[in-house]
């Protein structure tokens, strides 16, 4: 346990330090994060004035007025930006010009590395955007209710953070049998978008769609913990839900080991 | 009695690549029927080194030198053959292997480019668990060793190509490895920083006992560091021995250069063997090694010669007549 500790506090410490040399890049990738979640809330702040401030649906009788939208999408902000995860872009072209034959050689997964980055990315944005965050919370006026059960999205934000980049790091590792891991992202992007709740609540979809993305790891790593914190998740959902969750990462844990040992074959075998 | 740490045994690697012929038209063809080739990097090479040794390994480029180097450190997975190296088998990527060996590539970093290259070291003290004590003793040692005072705390990006290489040493070497992979340590480093890596890589050895295995493009490391060389071309082993006696196995000539009275004598010599040099009345003759005390008196009683020196060749010329000389038929399967 002290190794691992030592481990991701040396990775933290470097991490933090190269990422502070890129100040504009961080900037970018920041705003990027908060573009998406306010176009989507500017579209449904629309769309309820036009049906005269609240949109219901029928089938699971969940509402949002505009302090809801407000609420749910600047959450989703908030909490999207604590769950990230960009790991493929970089893995692949590490895998084609052979940036990763240094890291096979140090005795611990590469992985460690890379999440210890991920997290002092989080950090250090964080930091930067919470003032920015704070300012729209004013400007935006969100309705937001906690509830008993509100501070267990902490567990569950860490747990689709988990889920989500380990679910990530193992689309990655396509790059070992092919060179357009761009195309898979695509895809992942596509149903991350829809059935996450990013674009729409889930509560607000159609019931095939809401059916479907209930038992998705879109949604165990998007809007759960974002339910979860302003009540929406009903009681009786809320055990099923992490138990989703935990499922999800074992799967996920297990399939990336699985493609790990025989992505390092691959590569190994024609050229490190 | 030492034992070998680093053993091969008909080790082999074959690529398959993809082969086709330049232009629009062979793209096409390609997309509906591919080529392949089977290129032998390695082929069936055997050797041991023991606990300690340095041993140099040479051969032209694609020879297959940072291939087997790569199977040895567990990069690449054989095609063929055994290796064991401290008891591991090297592809497996055993973390108990993995901390005891460093793999140092002239033209490979593992240092982050955009901060200093201590904020790496202390990675890798956590990396390979280095206690406290251990780390500062061993990281004073190469500061002083490698002169590295000045440069450990500025970026690496702003680093010369030598002062990046001497810090990659130091990080590769943190762990105190067991076993080194030396890849061309000294690439594009100036002379005297050469020279100091050198005498660094002898003292670690010395010190350590660390088991070396080097290439390199310069005969100088070699020769400085090397008493036993492997030579290896196209894939095969051509010479595994001590580095003194590879003249006599596989160069058995010797050298004759002659300073002569005239220029009508100077053409003369021509007669007496290959002429490999020559500078106005200076010609240097190549023998055979059995030949040369009957040629040399030969030669005194013939020509009017001034002054006659008797020498081994260089051992770049021998390398070199290795390389040519070697088989070039049965190399691409």
């Amino acid at each position: 346990m002290k190794y691992w500790l030592n481990l991701y506090r040396a990775n933290l410490r470097v991490a933090i330090a190269n990422m502070l040399q890129y100040r504009f890049t961080i900037l970018i990738w920041a705003v990027w994060g908060f573009v998406g979640p306010l176009i989507s809330l500017a579209v449904w702040s629309a769309a309820s004035a036009a049906r005269g401030g609240t949109i219901v649906n029928k089938t699971t009788g969940a509402s949002f007025a505009a302090g809801d939208f407000a609420a749910y999408f600047l959450v989703y902000m908030i909490f999207g930006h604590l769950m990230m995860s960009w790991d493929a872009f970089e893995f692949a072209s590490r895998v084609q010009n052979g940036g990763l034959s240094p890291a096979l050689l140090k005795p611990v997964h590469p992985i460690h590395r890379d999440a210890a980055s991920n997290i002092a990315f989080k950090l250090t944005t964080s930091a930067m955007l919470l003032p920015v965050w704070a300012l729209l919370f004013v400007m935006l006026k969100p309705h937001i209710t906690l509830n008993a059960f509100s501070l267990l999205a902490i567990p569950a934000l860490v747990l689709g953070a988990m889920l989500r980049y380990v679910l990530q790091y193992t689309l990655a590792l396509a790059a070992f049998w092919t060179t357009r891991v761009d195309a898979i992202n695509q895809l992942y992007n596509t149903l991350d978008s829809f059935l996450a709740g990013r674009i729409a609540p889930i509560s607000l979809m159609p019931a095939w769609i809401a059916g479907f993305a209930l038992y998705s790891p879109f949604r165990a790593m998007g809007s759960f913990p974002v339910e979860l914190a302003l009540g929406r998740v009903p009681a009786e959902q809320i055990l099923p839900g992490f138990a989703l969750q935990s499922v999800w990462l074992c799967v996920a844990i297990l399939l990336l080991r699985a493609l790990w040992t025989a992505g390092i074959k691959q590569y190994s075998s024609v050229g490190a | 009695m030492v034992e070998a740490q680093i053993v091969l045994r008909g080790l082999e690697k074959v690529y398959r690549v993809h082969e086709r012929e330049a232009g629009m038209g062979a793209s096409i063809r390609s997309l509906f029927q591919r080529k392949y080739k089977d290129v032998r990097a390695v082929d069936n090479v055997s050797f041991s080194v023991d606990a300690g040794e340095i041993v140099g390994f040479l051969g032209p480029n694609g020879a297959g030198k940072t291939t087997t180097l790569k199977m040895l450190s567990g990069l690449l997975h054989p095609t063929g053959g055994e290796t064991h190296v401290l008891g591991h088998v090297p592809w497996k990527r055993e973390s108990a292997y993995l901390k005891n060996i460093g793999l140092v590539m002239g033209n490979r970093n593992q240092l982050t480019w955009d901060i200093p290259a201590l904020d790496s070291f202390a990675v890798n003290q956590a990396v390979y668990d280095i206690p406290e004590t251990a780390y500062r003793q061993t990281l004073n040692e190469l500061i002083e060793l490698l002169d590295l005072g000045n440069i450990i705390k500025k970026p690496v990006r702003n680093l010369s190509l030598g002062e990046r290489m001497k810090c990659e040493l130091a990080a590769s070497l943190l762990h105190r490895p067991k076993v080194l992979f030396l890849d061309e340590p000294t690439l594009g480093v100036d002379v005297s920083m050469q020279g100091r890596i050198r005498q660094f890589v002898a003292e670690h050895n010395a010190k350590y006992g660390a088991t070396i295995l080097l290439t390199s493009h310069y005969m100088a490391d070699v020769t400085a560091l090397c008493k036993r060389i492997i030579v290896i071309h196209r894939g095969r082993l051509l010479y595994d021995g001590p580095i003194d006696t590879l003249s006599e196995r596989i160069a058995p000539f010797k050298l004759v250069t002659v300073d002569v009275e005239n220029e009508e004598a100077a053409a003369q010599v021509a007669q007496f063997g290959e002429v490999t040099e020559q500078d106005g009345l200076k010609v240097t003759l190549r023998l055979p090694r059995t030949e040369t005390s009957a040629v040399v008196a030969r030669l005194l009683q013939e020509l009017p010669i001034l002054d006659l020196t008797v020498a081994d060749p260089p051992i770049e010329a021998v390398i070199e007549q290795v390389f040519q000389e070697a088989p070039k038929d049965e190399v691409l399967a």
